[in-house]
């Protein structure tokens, strides 16, 4: 006898502390029944409730009562608030299987730990992307910066492999340029106007170069050389050149129609041999070298103010698309006595 | 190398997820602070303190102090309030093995945003 109350007291202390809440509700009218201490704990609050609905005023009694009648149980999340803390609960009502009287079992779990966890989770998670989506916008800066000092194919390298071999293109065209009296202008006019004007300059001359699938080398103060044939190898090579040339001279000819300052370029072109590579470990530039690229400084030397000055193998090739006039020959520092020839732009009249 | 930050040096995310349930705990059930909290959703407190104790240990977020002023300004915070919540963190930071010294760089850390937070007496 002792024995059989011993155990129905601890299945009462059990129901009690076990860290469910559960409850008993009259079916008719939804009064509460019994209240385990956990369900007290987190529901009661100082007017106690009698009825289902002064617990949960929102919640839908006649949903429960369909899903209880067609499928004798029904579960769902509420949020329920006491004092300042927002719990959430999942919560499933069930009929219980008594004699007729009519009682709806009710339990419910305390699931706000895994719903503020998940709130957590999506905080964080926006943090990261939005963080990864800087990086990501900063990798493209950089790349975009890389991209400006050296070929696609030649930046591919060197992000694969951290180097770039020194390679060799063979012919490829050179053209140089620099400006008349730029040391002059740079010195007696206002040097942010020079360099702002000078950066016009250059940029357009970036967009001619590209139509032609030149690549724009490098610019040094007034010096600037695009090279056709790298990285990869076209036959049009001379021509491209050629052509960049010539536009080169007509942009800054209609450019200087509408400045003050007079902008007057010289330029070389010729063909030959070259070696591309990056050049330095911490302050790496791509650089070509060979004797294209010497022999077009000293081609670009021998012209003066609006003139293109090149020699034989640019001849060779374009003697039949373009005008040239031959110069002479001349002694070339470095290189033996070569012919020398002006390409003029066939839109200008013949002197 | 960039010097390791806190958020790095007590275990990132997962540490911090367990600093910040501890910390959002103790300041719900305060009766001086809590009450601050009486109206605002679960999951905008969580996130709101999971980036700020974030960026507080130089993790993956940050606050401007424009930003910080406006989640406060209508709070009407005084003095009190924010030492109560300097007092909060530092004790859930010790409770969770940050050294002293780490625990004093967070604390002046937050002292920092003590006028963009605290309600300015303008009298």
């Amino acid at each position: 006898m002792s024995d059989k109350m011993s155990i129905e007291a601890i299945n009462e202390q059990l129901l009690r502390a076990i860290g469910v809440g559960v409850a008993l509700l009259d079916a008719a009218d939804h009064s509460f029944i019994y209240q385990n201490d956990t369900f007290v704990e987190w529901f009661a609050t100082e007017a106690e409730h009698k009825r289902l609905d002064d617990l949960l005023p929102d919640f839908d009694i006649g949903a429960l009562e369909a899903e209880l009648d067609g499928n004798k149980r029904f579960t769902a999340e509420i949020k329920h608030r006491k004092k300042r803390r927002e719990r959430i609960f999942a919560i499933e009502f069930t009929r219980a299987a008594d004699n007729g009287n009519g009682m709806i079992i009710l339990v419910c779990q305390n699931i706000s730990r895994i719903r503020e966890l998940e709130s957590m989770i999506d905080s964080y998670s926006q943090m990261v992307e939005r963080n990864t989506r800087e990086i990501k916008r900063e990798k493209e800066q950089v790349e975009k910066l890389l991209l400006n000092m050296m070929p696609r194919s030649v930046y591919d390298e060197f992000k694969t492999f951290g180097v770039v071999i020194p390679k060799l293109y063979d012919p490829v065209s050179v053209l140089m340029l620099d400006f008349v009296g730029f040391t002059q202008m740079a010195a007696s006019a206002d040097p942010a106007v020079t360099v702002s004007e000078l950066n016009d300059i250059y940029s357009a001359f970036d967009r001619i170069g590209e139509q032609y699938g030149c690549e724009r080398i490098k610019t040094m103060g007034d010096a600037y050389i695009t090279v056709s044939g790298l990285p990869d190898p076209t036959p049009d090579h001379a021509r491209a050149v050629a052509n960049v040339a010539i536009r080169f001279i007509r942009y800054l000819e209609r450019r200087n129609e509408g400045h003050p300052n007079q902008w007057r370029c010289r330029i070389g072109i010729t063909s030959g041999p070259v070696v591309g590579s990056v050049i330095g470990i911490q302050k790496y530039v791509y650089d070509i070298f060979g004797p294209a690229v010497n022999l077009a400084s000293r081609l670009q030397d021998c012209s003066e103010a609006m003139e293109i000055t090149t020699n034989e193998p640019i001849y060779e090739m374009l003697k039949d698309q373009f005008r040239f006039e031959h110069i002479g020959k001349q002694d070339i520092r470095g290189f033996n006595e070569q012919d020398l020839y002006r390409l003029r732009d066939s839109r200008q009249p013949i002197r | 190398m960039a010097a390791q930050t806190l958020f790095e040096k007590y275990g990132g995310f997962s540490a911090v997820s367990k600093i910040v349930l501890s910390f959002y705990d103790v300041l719900l059930d305060s009766d001086d602070v809590g009450p601050f909290f009486d109206d605002v959703d679960m999951a905008r407190l969580i996130d709101h303190q999971t980036k700020f104790i974030a960026s507080l240990l130089g993790g993956p977020a940050s606050y401007t102090d424009e930003q910080l002023y406006r989640l406060h300004e209508r709070l009407d915070l005084e003095d009190r309030h924010f030492d109560e919540v300097v007092a909060t963190l530092a004790g859930t930071l010790a409770k969770h093995g940050f050294s002293a010294e780490d625990v004093a760089t967070v604390e002046a850390r937050l002292e920092i945003r003590r006028s963009v937070i605290v309600r300015q007496n303008v009298d």
